[in-house]
């Protein structure tokens, strides 16, 4: 899907750089973006333009404990060896993920257990993910009912989001992870996209990250990791065993 | 911190281009670098529009931590160092920015104030100069309306109503100067 009109595409790019184009209409150029490689050239020729006019704003010097803040965040990542850093750091090392799953399998596969057996054999998901909290403590559960759609359900909401939102991914053997949108904090997320099955395809893992309003402004996961899980992809064409 | 020489007009340019490409390596001592060299100048681009330093500042966080998990991406940007990250903090502090009580500073005089004087800087300043030098050029071309709204938009992260709310004109009308301005900005720019 890309912006076909020329004019309309310079008037965007032009409006983003700017700050003019706000809210909803600011996440679907951000969408276009990611898709349109013509159109981040724009912005990025708009944002050469303009942005060095900050350069003659009066420097603030922030109070130390900003540096100490994102050293601890970088910290929180440290795991993160050079090897990985290279390779597209922590969100893209495989390492880390499958660590991760040996960890939370055993309740994942008990709670996948529960749900499917509970369903009849021809509502069988095509895949489900039992996402979890470093300690373990399930939050979110994860089923694609048929193809392109994928209904998630806070099982243990936050007490608090402070008005940030969270975001959903899928995590590739290889590349970066894909967003598959902003979920509810609450109660169940019906997402259905354009291209769902592509996104998901060689999906390992599924995580959560915190997000400002309305999703990443980079299109990659720029908060903290909430919680993630394993994808446990169904053999929904073979026979159901006997219960 | 390290040495530079002076000499070279786009040291400035290539010594963070540097500290991005080894942050990307995981090389926290460049990194440490690289916020210590950008960090008042980002600082101050982002309160300008969220305005309180409390939220500038988790903007800063926000951004750098994003800087240091894509600054592999960094290479493949193909932009000035100091322009991709503002535009990292640009975006972060608009995503963010909340305003329950707007009180629009006034930008008619902006480039008459506010700002560092206009003696040349230092030499490994130049080529972020250059492209300063250009876009005020192409500032100070533009009618005053134009340059008002533009500079209210994008200096304050303002959207087209609030700009319009601040001068108390139609909305229609700050488009207009806004659409128009940037036209002709881009017609002066790529001159």
């Amino acid at each position: 899907m890309k912006l076909g009109n020329p004019e309309l595409r310079s008037k965007l790019a032009s409006e983003y750089v700017l700050g003019t184009l706000k809210g909803a209409a600011r996440r679907r150029f951000e969408d276009y973006l990611q898709r349109d490689a013509a159109l981040r050239s724009d912005v990025a020729q708009w944002e050469a333009h303009l942005n060095p006019l900050t350069e003659r704003l009066l420097p603030v010097t922030p109070h130390a404990r900003v540096w100490k803040k994102i050293e601890s965040r970088i910290d929180g990542s440290s795991a993160a060896t050079n090897a990985d850093k290279k390779s597209g750091g922590l969100w893209e090392s495989l390492a880390f993920w499958r660590a991760f799953g040996l960890g939370a399998c055993g309740l994942a596969a008990a709670l996948v257990a529960a749900v499917f057996l509970a369903k009849p054999a021809d509502q069988s998901p095509m895949l489900t993910a039992v996402l979890a909290e470093d300690n373990n403590v399930a939050r979110v559960f994860i089923e694609q009912p048929k193809s392109g759609m994928l209904m998630v359900k806070m099982v243990k909401p936050w007490k608090t989001m402070n008005g940030m939102a969270l975001q959903l991914w899928v995590v590739p053997k290889e590349g970066a992870p894909r967003s598959l949108g902003v979920i509810n904090d609450t109660g169940e997320t019906k997402l259905v996209l354009v291209g769902m099955d592509e996104k998901l395809s060689g999906g390992l893992v599924f995580a959560v990250s915190k997000e400002p309003p309305g999703g990443s402004p980079t299109g990659q996961p720029t908060g903290s990791v909430m919680c993630k899980g394993a994808i446990a992809h169904m053999p929904s064409k073979q026979p159901q065993p006997p219960i | 911190m390290a040495n530079l020489s002076p000499a070279a007009p786009n040291v400035l340019n290539e010594r963070l281009a540097a500290l991005l490409a080894q942050a990307g390596l995981g090389n926290r001592a460049a990194f440490a670098d690289l916020y210590e060299a950008t960090k008042s100048k980002l600082f101050a681009v982002s309160l300008r529009i969220v305005r309180e330093r409390h939220i500038a500042e988790e903007v800063l966080q926000d951004s750098f931590v994003n800087i240091w998990n894509n600054a592999t991406k960094y290479a493949v940007a193909q932009s000035a160092p100091m322009t991709w990250m503002t535009a990292i903090v640009r975006n972060r502090s608009l995503d963010i920015v909340r305003r329950p009580f707007l009180e629009v500073q006034d930008e008619d005089d902006f480039f008459a104030v506010n700002m560092e004087d206009e003696r040349p800087g230092p030499d490994d300043q130049l080529v972020a100069r250059r492209d300063q030098v250009k876009i005020e050029r192409c500032m100070k071309g533009l009618d005053g309306e134009q340059q008002q709204t533009i500079s209210l938009a994008f200096f304050q992260g303002l959207s087209h109503s609030e700009v319009a709310s601040h001068l108390g004109k139609p909305l229609g009308t700050v488009k207009t100067h806004i659409r128009r301005g940037l036209l002709k900005l881009k017609g002066c720019l790529e001159s």
